[in-house]
């Protein structure tokens, strides 16, 4: 038995919650196998699987990373500096701008405004302009919070 | 027999696998454990509303099941949706949607936090090992599958190929079944960073303060830090910003009232016009093929039960009218209450000769759609607020929500509360 445990490489509780885990999906994507266009559903879920790690990820990561090395970057010793770092108003405005497209995105560009006007008899249009206004909201006050960190600034 | 791991350097390559890849000082167990800590009282709540969800559609009465019958399936539900309090469905779906939303940005902030793992070296150490990375690929793809087509599917919006309800409540399984499996696994690690580390803490440091988690293997605390450049509160903040202003959209066309006008991007958090039909509409009568021949003064109710008669709009009108306040609640999260005056389910069922009723099969005008056909339960017909309603806000209905005569039931799902209706057949209980 223990030899079985070593080549396991866990507890037997864990095999135990690990075969159950996999019994409740394998019963599910059973069901979706059972289900009409069940290998489109199959395939989304595979992106679904690497949507974040290989698309989203590297995506936003390169954004912050160019961020860094622009001159609202932080630079070398800002931090003994004291100067204020410009980085995070850019980046917070622009975390909330991007999730809420993300989010919001088919809605924002009018996707299948047809549907959307046959549901609820209005027009999506809308929804560009208020998530546009949304983001100068953002970008605006996180300068303005920027401009007053600054005047409050001990000056070096 | 022993199951030997392939054979792999003992260090890892250059690149994402080694530990000193990952420079960010913020990522660390207690980040994550963290993020992990308030995703789970939202996804109980988000996965119990969502069952009753189902619940709330009377699957086993009738065609109203919505899931595809037969082979493995199984009936999850064991009573019948209650019709008090009114606003039953409207809090359970509105929850569903609302933690949902919320969610979702504290899912990606989460997926950011725990991006080493992914290339953890040696990929696997053992069978348990790969059980739990397979567990949690499932975890990951389930997560963001299950959230995203709901995401999608509030915003009316399908780019795939599958049935939306199908794919979504079965890909919660999956979702599910990992995540408990998940929550199981790393409760040590998360009481364990608590311990260390405090639960709120760590919030007290400013940027000059902030001090990355100290490295320890297998963790996604930093090998080689470089300088913090944005505090933990910085980073929770923003992210609970985003997630408050989704959950605020999801709130907003829920609860309605002065709150509608803030939900920005809120599918149905629109100005829908004055007057006593102005409120959001779901399915306008063009949209499913209603033709005003129909709904004209050539339209009957066929009314049966013990006998069958045919009612014109002046005879239902001649019936003891009743006034209710009532939300219409929808799948998509949002609802709306208004004043809907008619007749007494009970009323009808009396004039059908069936004074005890149990069931009725109401059917609506529309040509098509999953539940232009739905069956009724007895609770729900003799519930006395239960109406087929002729007039909202004391004028009639339009064409849009469902001129000449449409259900409404105190509770229940929207879809349930028919347009346009034709015929109602009443069953002896």
């Amino acid at each position: 038995m223990r030899r079985l445990g070593a080549a396991y490489g866990a507890s037997p509780l864990h095999a135990l919650a690990v075969v159950a885990s996999f019994a409740v999906a394998g019963y599910a994507f059973l069901r979706i196998a059972q289900s009409p266009s069940a290998l489109g559903t199959f395939l989304w879920f595979g992106a679904a699987i690497v949507a974040h790690d290989l698309l989203a990820f590297p995506l936003y990561s390169t954004l912050n990373l160019i961020a860094h090395r622009s001159p609202l970057g932080p630079g070398d010793e800002w931090l003994e500096s004291r100067r204020v770092p410009a980085i995070n108003h850019l980046r917070v405005p622009a975390i909330l701008s991007g999730i809420s497209f993300l989010m919001f995105f088919p809605l924002i560009l009018s996707l299948d405004s047809t549907r959307y006007a046959h549901y609820t008899g209005q027009s999506a249009d809308v929804y560009l302009t208020r998530w546009l206004g949304i983001c100068a909201a953002l970008f605006l006050g996180s300068a303005l919070i920027y401009a007053i960190r600054l005047r409050r600034a001990p000056r070096s | 027999m022993k199951i030997r791991p392939p054979r792999l350097p003992e260090e890892p390559p250059p690149g994402p696998t080694r530990p000193a890849f990952w420079r960010s000082p913020l990522r660390g167990p207690w980040l994550t454990s963290l993020l992990g800590s308030a995703l789970l009282p939202l996804v109980v709540v988000c996965a119990v509303t969502g069952f009753l969800s189902q619940a709330a559609y009377d699957p086993s009465l009738g065609g109203n099941s919505l899931l595809p019958r037969g082979g493995l399936g199984v009936d999850l539900y064991f009573f019948s949706w209650p019709t008090r309090p009114s606003y039953l469905y409207a809090l359970t779906q509105g929850l569903h949607v609302s933690t949902g939303l919320i969610a979702i940005p504290l899912l990606l902030a989460k997926l950011w936090s725990v991006m080493p793992k992914l290339f953890e070296w040696p990929p696997v150490r053992s069978m348990a090992h790969l059980l739990e990375r397979a567990s949690l690929a499932l975890l990951v793809g389930g997560s963001l599958f299950v959230f995203f087509t709901g995401l999608l599917n509030i915003q009316l919006y399908y780019p795939w190929p599958f049935r939306f309800l199908t794919a979504h409540y079965y890909g919660s399984f999956v979702f599910l079944a990992a995540f408990a499996l998940h929550v199981g696994l790393k409760l040590p690690t998360v009481a364990r960073a608590f311990r260390e580390r405090g639960v709120l803490r760590p919030l007290r440091a400013d940027l000059r303060h902030t001090l990355a988690e100290p490295y320890r293997e297998g963790t996604t605390a930093p090998l080689e830090p470089d300088a913090p450049t944005m505090s933990r509160r910085t980073l929770l903040a923003t992210v609970g910003a985003a997630s408050l202003g989704a959950g605020l959209m999801g709130a907003a066309q829920s609860i309605g009232g002065p709150l509608r006008s803030l939900g920005l991007l809120a599918p149905h958090g629109r100005d829908a016009g004055g007057g006593p039909n102005g409120f959001q509409i779901n399915k306008t009568a063009e949209s499913v093929g209603i033709k005003p021949s129909q709904i004209g003064l050539g339209w009957r109710l066929k009314l049966s039960g013990r006998s069958e008669t045919e009612l014109t709009r002046d005879d239902l009108l001649a019936m003891p009218q009743r006034t209710y306040d009532l939300p219409i609640a929808c799948v998509e999260g949002w609802s709306t209450t208004q004043a809907w005056t008619g007749v007494r389910l009970r009323d009808l069922a009396a004039r059908a000769g069936v004074e005890d009723a149990g069931q009725v099969v109401v059917e609506s005008l529309q040509g098509g759609g999953a539940l232009r056909k739905v069956t009724l339960s007895s609770g729900q017909v003799a519930d006395e607020r239960t109406l087929l309603a002729l007039r909202v806000n004391g004028s009639d209905l339009s064409p849009d929500h469902g001129y000449p005569a449409r259900v409404i039931i105190p509770g229940a799902p929207g879809v349930h509360c028919t347009k346009w209706v034709s015929s109602m057949r009443f069953e002896a209980a």
